[in-house]
């Protein structure tokens, strides 16, 4: 369901990041496999090789048992929200055009949590969300954005 | 030729009791400086301004400082053995706080036990930030790695998007409203309508509380903060070397950081897991304390504080803000001088607002909005915000020596 005032998440007449000026991640050893992943669609997650367990943001070790043998899977990109906010001041002017912004806290189905921008309705609690993957999303946002499940 | 020798001290075998800050210990002398929305004057200026009052307060000579401890934001690339340069100090012990608005009382009670450890005498404990609405938004947006790589590309909204998602929860989960936590800042508004220091000191009802505009729903506008410049200070030394009626001795305190681990919004914090441990060694209980001073980036944190420290049960802090009227002269003394709500919110300076003011108010000289029979109060730090929420906490309770 649309509402107004909601970014609908699509232009096409931005063809490149650049264009919206948003704020970027910068990007290191830690952090690159995540970020390019989401370039390509993907949301990619660590999983400590020793422990097991998901971790997210991007470390460069296990923050649970501290190995540095970490890997990288792709989550499925579906999740929950847990709860959120809907941002009608951003602190970054590039944001300005878009609000309310809807940001979550979105449990993914690996059991680790993370804040994403929901696109296209307000989010509630409990909505089931997916990963955006089309290109003109992933060209455009800096981090991963989710979509209410359809 | 021959020494006096001392007849042995019966030491007690290390560990044998908790390390308690305090005893002998404790504030002699606060400073603080006006509030500014935007000011010319550099933060080297302020933090002189409110050095020089907290050294008067105290009625000790500058050079019986020897121990210098500061909490600030915007003070980099200069620190705290800068400021013994800028001040004409020659110190033993310097201190640069890390945690935000939870470092200021972090910061005092590390000079406790600097001074137990005969690193200092004398420690002059400093916290502020001159910055104003913009200067926020933009420390906000590189405030550290976490929340500048994974939190700022999604126009977070700074700490207001961050507390939205906290409060909502808290909200969701226990049914608290908006109608409970505006208590929380109409009590301190009225307290500051009698302290000329604060910012904000227009009247506000609970209505103009609910009607204020949105901010990143379910803050509002009287959720927030004005950040703004100014700086706090106090001195801490040995309570013998001031008269009687300028100390303030510290009973017990802890600070806890990034407790739980690995939660982006959890609805609690490091001070639940000293809670217990802070009234014991203090030696009082709740029912005691004449005032508090919480850490009120918003009305939601003071909420949670007010559970994690015991005033209610976990959950249950809706029915206790319906029960109390949280001005000066209320059932529950919360923000005595309107807290970071109504004076505005001095950067790292907002960690430190709730010490000088419990000060004040335990030497009796809080004027207009002092508490009556102020013997007793607790002051608690809360910040340095992450991927999610504020990950320091810290707490102390302090009485009239």
């Amino acid at each position: 369901m649309m509402k107004k005032g909601i970014d609908s998440g699509v232009q096409t007449n931005h063809p490149n990041k650049a264009d919206y000026g948003y704020p970027q991640p910068v990007r290191s050893p830690d952090n690159a496999v995540y970020l390019d992943g989401w370039k390509e669609g993907k949301l990619m997650l660590q999983k400590c090789c020793e422990c097991k367990k998901p971790i997210f943001f991007p470390r460069p070790m296990c923050p649970h048992c501290w190995s540095d043998q970490l890997e990288w899977i792709q989550s499925t990109g579906r999740g929950e929200v847990v709860s959120y906010s809907l941002i009608h001041r951003p602190n970054h002017p590039s944001f300005n055009d878009e609000v309310p912004i809807a940001l979550a806290e979105i449990v993914l189905d690996e059991g680790v949590a993370l804040l994403a921008r929901v696109l296209e309705a307000t989010p509630s609690t409990g909505m089931k969300v997916n990963l955006a993957t089309e290109s003109e999303v992933t060209s455009r946002y800096p981090l991963p954005v989710f979509r209410p499940e359809t | 030729m021959t020494h006096a020798t001392n007849p042995p001290v019966q030491a007690e075998p290390l560990g044998s009791k908790p390390a308690q800050p305090g005893g002998d210990i404790g504030i002699v002398g606060y400073g603080q400086t006006t509030y500014y929305k935007k000011t010319d004057r550099t933060l080297i200026g302020l933090l002189a301004d409110a050095a020089r009052q907290a050294l008067h307060s105290s009625g000790l000579e500058k050079n019986s400082i020897d121990g210098i401890s500061v909490c600030s934001f915007v003070l980099p690339p200069d620190n705290a053995v800068t400021l013994a340069e800028q001040f004409g100090l020659s110190v033993g012990w310097a201190y640069y706080g890390t945690a935000g608005g939870g470092g200021p009382v972090a910061a005092v009670l590390n000079a406790v036990r600097a001074i137990e450890a005969g690193h200092a005498s004398t420690v002059l404990c400093l916290a502020g930030d001159n910055y104003d609405i913009a200067g926020h938004f933009a420390l906000m947006d590189m405030f550290s790695v976490g929340l500048s790589n994974y939190g700022t590309p999604n126009g977070f909204g700074g700490a207001n998007g961050l507390f939205g998602i906290v409060q909502r929860k808290h909200m969701e989960t226990y049914g608290t409203t908006r109608e409970q936590l505006g208590k929380i800042a109409v009590g301190q508004r009225r307290s500051a309508q009698h302290n000329p220091n604060a910012l904000l000191r227009g009247p506000m009802t609970l209505q103009d509380y609910l009607d204020a505009r949105v901010i990143a729903d379910p803050i509002c506008l009287y959720d927030c903060v004005l950040p703004c410049a100014g700086a706090e200070a106090v001195i801490v030394t040995a309570l013998d070397r001031v008269d009687g009626s300028r100390g303030v001795r510290t009973l017990s305190g802890f600070e806890h950081h990034n407790h739980p681990v690995n939660e982006i919004a959890p609805l609690r914090g490091g001070w639940e897991l000293f809670r217990d441990r802070l009234f014991e060694q203090a030696g009082v209980g709740h029912e005691d304390l004449d005032f508090v001073q919480a850490y009120d980036d918003y009305p939601i944190m003071v909420a949670i504080q007010l559970e994690d420290l015991g005033f209610c049960k976990k959950g249950e802090v809706g029915a206790f803000l319906e029960q109390h009227d949280f001005a000066f002269d209320g059932s529950f003394p919360l923000n005595t001088n309107g807290g970071q709500l109504s004076c505005g919110q001095s950067g790292a300076g907002g960690g430190m607002i709730g010490l000088t003011e419990a000060v004040r108010q335990l030497r009796g000289e809080a004027g207009e909005f002092q508490v009556k029979k102020a013997r007793r109060g607790l002051v608690s730090g809360y910040g340095m915000v992450g991927y999610g929420h504020g990950l320091a906490s810290s707490a102390v309770i302090l009485e009239q020596a």
